[in-house]
């Protein structure tokens, strides 16, 4: 067997062999994927490789080095049952936060993507070493707006490309950061978007009163009032059913949990039709009752509504299971004493039954709080956000909660595809996500018992 | 508490109560929270004096009861009374928005409710009736001494549950209704003749017209090659026989429950065959609704492979934190846990930037690489847990027998795991399967959708004359997940209440 350098400094030594490993294995894997693309443009295929490639380069150049590694040092098999995990985690979670939090502070958008924009085609004329003569005003046809001084090129010519920055340009003639190594024919402007500081921040708060404000506090009522509600039908269902007395209590229990069996993303958008002013089901129904067509998802406030009957529709069963599993550890001989004791049924349930179920319930109330707090499918499948309000941005309208409103920001006609204030959006949201999650921690002390081994 | 400070506290209540009233009424506006109002008009005095107001009262309760409770109570009164002016204010809104006038076509009973609370009242009653005789025989024919609240509160437990039965289940029945007549679509101003009041407002459904025409339009046109029929008969006979044998292993026999489990192998290894090999060529048919099972196959292959690498990858990073103690061990499962805070689809943007990068937009991989990040830290969280719980003893005989750390996991542990990966798969599976945001994201062309994304499709795009087949397609999308869900009730739920139950 082999043994580990103690404490802190055998931590240090692995973390930093794996972080080297990884960081060789994906230069390498760049490398080797830089050759493949070029094979690949000298064969004719000017659009090279796919990107992914640089993904099972790297694991290529990954495997053989950790078993090197674990030869000379044998203490990190340990680490290498961990390894795919932290992979994982660190190119798919931990990497986009990242980059979150970097496109959160530049113009990324539809209109600048970072790729070049094929209408601005440019041929060129001539080459002279970085200097290259274009045949019409490069201004103009290449739509650089005020200078073509500081943007980026696209040179394409002969089965090559390549990115070029304009350092100077004289009329028709653009000084480039570095000769051509081809024969370029055609120029295009490359659609590079750059770092603007706090400029999409300053945006979220000066239009505040229009989106953040009435977002924000909507989001927090709609998380709160989900929770709440669901958890008083539950609460309410769960104590009910967990009378042993009680014949069929098993068929009720399977009866009800339907709503949270069947998948959301299909229930949810069935209630659309359901809700329905004129021809749904529930006014249907409401018309027996004597009541007048409620215009659900047509009328800014009753869409609240709707939306959070809908909720509550889904998640009661769950705040059910929950209270019926907390009910079932509760052990009868506790009932019993107190039963001994004198105790009515009623101080039973006050003094047994409440306080045990409160300590068991409040992470689950927190962890649902936080869960609601992003539940986009609920919001963007039922009413897209709406209905609109007038003095509102279009992209946060009466019930759009934080994360639709950076979505439709992001990905949405309405948004104009503004990836970068979507992104300042949800750095937003992180830190009210995180805000949550912590309290949860603090709350339930999920790690006090796991301490150091 | 003494008497005169009830009476000066119920003074000062009705005193803040007719000082709102004025106050909203003066104003012409809907009787409302002082607090909700001050915010929502940016009138930062009213707040403020609100929260000025419910100080004061404290304060001076505090005194005048001389309780140290006064300003709790204080605060919990007029936080009620605020709550319960805002709840009216809100109802008389909402009702103003009602328009009175009944639906188009809609059968209309002005007063129903009443008639509802009625009937109620008259079963309440009865049951009281029933209980208080049943009882009150039963004692004088047995001498016991037994009270009647007990089986009158069951009886109001059934009533109370059938009626939330019918509640929840209204909707489901108007779907599934709703799939079985091809002639209905959602605008539909077709009047019912029937003589039961409730189908003539299509509140039940009316069974004159039962056909599977919508179901058969989602099968338009779609080549089955016979052997894929071959295999799909292998996967029916084989679910059968686990089925069979699962029947059979309750009565014992350990033979039984083995090839239970090979059965159930067998199972879903046809399964992946049917799926992987299901191509979008295969379907020849006219509408975008005859492309309804590829949708399902792209689902089931999406949501299947991310949670068999939800079990590839926390398995052994599971195994290493319940079982390894090297240093280190502890702050890298503080960071996982930390990771987790961050639901992975806020990064949503960064995630189409870094799919864009690397040409996976619009390819399952990568929004199998999108989703797998969501799992690994509660997947590793959950399974530590079951392996501290398997014990230890198992794996030092083997060490004892000479074996490897990774012989112990993989020969010994492994197999003994299966309920855990069973919860972890199907968690992921679950989970993915009604995951819309990043599908939409990432998945673009109708040959690529998943069932959300294409039921989407129908409730945005020509809704009024697709509701038939929204709805046929609604059912037959939610049977894998009813399926899985109904057959492994006890994994979810004892999986998902882990939180709740702490041993």
């Amino acid at each position: 067997m082999y043994r580990h350098p103690p404490g802190l400094r055998g931590y240090v030594v692995a973390i930093t062999l794996l972080g080297g490993a990884l960081v060789f294995a994906f230069a390498a894997g760049s490398a080797l994927f830089w050759v493949l693309e070029t094979a690949a443009v000298a064969a004719g295929r000017p659009e090279g490789v796919p990107n992914w490639l640089i993904l099972i380069a790297s694991a290529a150049f990954l495997l053989p080095f950790l078993f090197f590694l674990a030869r000379t040092f044998p203490f990190l098999t340990d680490w290498y049952y961990l390894l795919p995990a932290i992979v994982f985690l660190l190119v798919f979670t931990v990497y986009p936060i990242a980059l979150t939090v970097y496109l959160a502070f530049t113009d990324y958008s539809g209109m600048r993507n970072g790729l070049p924009d094929r209408s601005t085609e440019t041929a060129v004329v001539a080459v002279v070493g970085p200097r290259i003569t274009l045949a019409a005003d490069p201004v103009e046809s290449l739509g650089c707006g005020e200078s073509c001084v500081g943007q980026e090129l696209e040179l394409v010519g002969g089965g090559h490309c390549g990115r070029f920055r304009v350092v100077a340009g004289a009329g028709k003639t653009l000084t480039l950061d570095r000769a051509p190594s081809f024969e370029p024919e055609y120029a295009y402007r490359v659609n590079a978007f750059h770092f603007v500081g706090f400029k999409n921040f300053v945006f979220i708060f000066k239009n505040a009163s229009r989106a953040l404000w009435p977002v924000f506090v909507w989001n927090v009522v709609f998380a709160a009032f989900t929770v709440l509600s669901t958890a008083l039908v539950g609460l309410l269902l769960g104590v009910l059913l967990n009378n042993k007395e009680l014949k069929l209590r098993n068929l009720y229990r399977t009866l009800l949990i339907i709503s949270w069996a069947l998948p959301g993303v299909i229930s949810i958008q069935m209630w659309v039709a359901l809700l329905n002013k004129q021809f749904g089901a529930i006014n249907r129904l409401l018309g027996l009752l004597g009541i007048y067509p409620i215009p659900w998802l047509l009328d800014p406030l009753w869409a609240k509504v709707a939306v959070l009957l809908v909720n509550l529709w889904l998640g009661f069963p769950y705040m059910m299971t929950a209270t019926l599993g907390a009910l079932s550890t509760i052990p009868d001989e506790l009932y019993e004493a107190a039963k001994v004791d004198g105790a009515s049924g009623l101080d039973a349930f006050q003094f047994i039954t409440l306080p045990l179920l409160k300590t068991a319930f409040v992470p689950i109330l927190l962890a649902s709080f936080a869960f609601n707090f992003n539940n986009f499918n609920v919001i963007y499948l039922l009413t897209g956000g709406g209905p609109a309000v007038e003095g509102q941005l279009s992209t946060a309208q009466a019930t759009d909660i934080l994360i639709s409103w950076a979505y439709k920001t992001a990905f949405r006609s309405e948004g104009q595809s503004a990836y970068g204030l979507g992104a300042a959006i949800s750095l937003v949201i992180f830190v009210l996500t995180v805000g949550i999650s912590l309290a949860n921690f603090r709350v339930s002390g999920a790690l006090r018992e796991e301490g150091r081994r | 508490m003494s008497r005169r400070g009830w009476a000066a506290f119920a003074g000062l209540l009705l005193a803040y109560l007719a000082a709102r009233r004025g106050f909203f009424a003066g104003r012409g506006l809907r009787p409302n929270s002082f607090l909700v109002y001050g915010l929502e008009r940016g009138d930062w005095f009213v707040a403020l004096g609100f929260v000025l107001v419910a100080a004061a009262l404290g304060y001076g309760l505090r005194r005048l009861l001389d309780e140290t409770d006064g300003l709790r109570l204080a605060l919990w009164t007029l936080g009620l009374a605020e709550l319960a002016a805002y709840t009216w204010g809100l109802s008389l809104e909402l009702a103003s928005r009602v328009q009175p006038k009944p639906a188009f076509g809609a059968v209309f009973i002005p007063g129903g409710w009443r008639y509802v609370l009625a009937g109620y009242a008259v079963a309440v009653v009865t049951l009281f009736v029933y209980s208080w005789l049943v009882i009150k025989i039963g004692n004088r024919l047995s001498g016991r001494r037994r009270p009647v609240w007990p089986l009158f509160g069951q009886g109001l437990t059934h009533l109370l549950m059938w009626t939330l039965v019918i509640l929840v289940y209204y909707p489901v029945l108007q779907v599934v209704s709703a799939s079985f007549d091809p002639r209905n679509n959602l605008f539909s101003f077709r009047k019912v003749e029937s003589s039961w009041l409730l189908v003539r407002a299509k509140v039940l459904p009316a069974l004159d017209h039962v056909s599977w025409a919508n179901y058969a339009k989602l099968v338009d046109g779609v080549v089955i090659y016979p052997w894929q029929w071959a295999v799909l008969l292998l996967a029916v006979l084989l679910l059968l026989a686990a089925l069979l044998l699962a029947w059979l292993g309750r009565r014992g026999g350990e033979v039984y429950r083995v090839w239970h489990g090979r059965a159930l192998f067998g199972f879903a290894a046809t399964l992946f065959v049917l799926v992987v090999f299901l191509s979008p060529d295969q379907f020849t048919g006219v509408g975008t609704e005859s492309k309804f099972l590829l949708w399902v196959r792209n689902t089931l292959l999406v949501s299947g492979s991310s949670g068999l690498l939800a079990i590839a990858l926390t398995a052994t990073a599971g195994y290493a934190f319940a079982r390894f103690s090297f240093p280190g061990r502890y702050p890298t499962l503080l960071t996982f846990i930390f990771i987790q805070m961050f639901p992975g689809f806020l990064a949503l943007v960064a995630i189409y930037y870094l799919l864009s990068w690397l040409d996976l937009l619009g390819t399952f991989t990568g929004l199998l690489l999108a989703y797998s990040g969501g799992i690994i830290s509660f997947g590793s969280w959950v399974y530590k847990g079951y392996v501290e719980s398997l014990g230890r003893s198992l794996e030092e005989a083997a060490y004892i027998d000479g074996a490897t750390r990774w012989q112990a996991f993989t020969r010994i542990v492994l197999p003994l795991s299966a309920p855990m990966f069973v919860f972890i798969f199907l968690l992921q599976f679950v989970g993915t399967y009604s995951e819309f945001i990043m599908a939409n994201l990432v998945l673009t062309g109708v040959d690529k959708w998943t069932v959300g994304l294409g039921l989407y499709s129908f409730t945005t795009g020509q809704f009024s004359t697709k509701w038939g087949l929204f709805a046929a397609a609604s059912v037959l999308g939610s049977l894998p997940i009813l399926l899985i869900f109904y057959g492994f009730q006890q994994y979810f739920v004892s999986g998902y209440t882990a939180g709740a139950v702490k041993e």
